[in-house]
């Protein structure tokens, strides 16, 4: 095998720094942001916050992985995020459902007061 | 490593722009789906695959089949058009947002990780489950916040029942005579 070969075999079974989950971690949120600043409908501004919060929760496990001194608590901090997230999931789509009963609408931009 | 990384970080991206940019709202909710996977896959690659389990379980299973519930309940067919699932800020959003992650990805590059290596986190199901119980050198801690989520599931569920439930008289399903 020539060596040009097995150093590009070398650099593709290396470790992977803590900075690119941390970079894709960025990204992902910053792609959630985005959607839950333009989109109209309320479901799918839900849908955004949830990716938000799995880029925070990969951040958090990427640190608990990597950091020597963290005791891998940023693995439980991710297990208590999931089950915030599942109940915000709950509690929104209930408010969505209800503001579609009496608005007929769930747009974002339509639904700007808060009375009935 | 570096390929399973490369492939994971592309669905993962790429389905984060699926549920920005589709048209379709269910098409949007798939994508959210793979983008949960993807992110899965990356806990696996960082030693903590009972993360990973539960994440398939709930966003891939469960959340996921909420939100079409959803998405079922809320939306009438409408004209799809790329005009009408976006409202005016798309531009101003856009600076906003890549400012935001150009600041993210500066700040957390700009540190020196060198020091730091894969493997010290709690490997399989038994260690994660002392952290979250904070016993056996884990933050004390987690033993509240334990007790708090499991309070906060049961308001949380008590609290959707209540706000989604039709008062008698109010509102008419499509198609449906009371």
């Amino acid at each position: 095998m020539p060596p040009q070969a097995q150093q590009f075999l070398d650099t593709l079974n290396s470790t992977v720094p803590l900075e690119a989950y941390l970079i894709v971690g960025a990204i992902m949120f910053a792609i959630g942001a985005w959607g839950a600043l333009i989109r109209r409908n309320a479901v799918v501004v839900f849908m955004c916050i949830e990716l938000m919060i799995n880029a925070v929760n990969l951040s958090l496990v990427a640190f608990a992985d990597y950091l020597p001194d963290a005791g891998g608590a940023g693995v439980g901090y991710a297990v208590l995020v999931i089950a915030v997230a599942a109940a915000e999931v709950a509690v929104g789509l209930a408010i969505a459902l209800a503001v579609y009963r009496t608005r007929k609408t769930v747009n974002v931009d339509e639904v700007n007061l808060m009375k009935g | 490593m570096i390929v399973a990384f490369v492939f994971l970080a592309s669905m993962t991206l790429m389905c984060a722009l699926g549920v920005v940019l589709s048209r379709n709202v269910v098409h949007s909710a798939l994508f959210m789906s793979g983008s949960f996977l993807g992110i899965s896959g990356f806990f696996v690659m960082l030693n903590a695959p009972a993360l990973a389990a539960f994440q398939v379980l709930i966003y891939v299973g469960a959340v996921t089949v909420v939100i079409l519930f959803g998405i079922m309940f809320t939306q009438r067919p409408q004209v799809r058009r790329f005009r009408t699932i976006i409202n005016r800020q798309t531009w101003s959003g856009l600076v906003v947002t890549i400012g935001v992650g150009a600041f993210l990805g500066y700040v957390l590059s700009i540190q020196d990780w060198s020091a730091t290596g894969p493997g010290n986190g709690p490997q399989g199901p038994g260690p994660l489950g002392e952290i979250l119980l904070g016993v056996g050198g884990a933050p004390p801690i987690f033993g509240l916040l334990f007790e708090v989520i499991s309070i906060l599931l049961l308001v949380a569920v008590v609290a959707a029942i209540v706000v989604s439930r039709r008062k008698t008289g109010e509102g008419v399903d499509r198609g449906v005579e009371e």
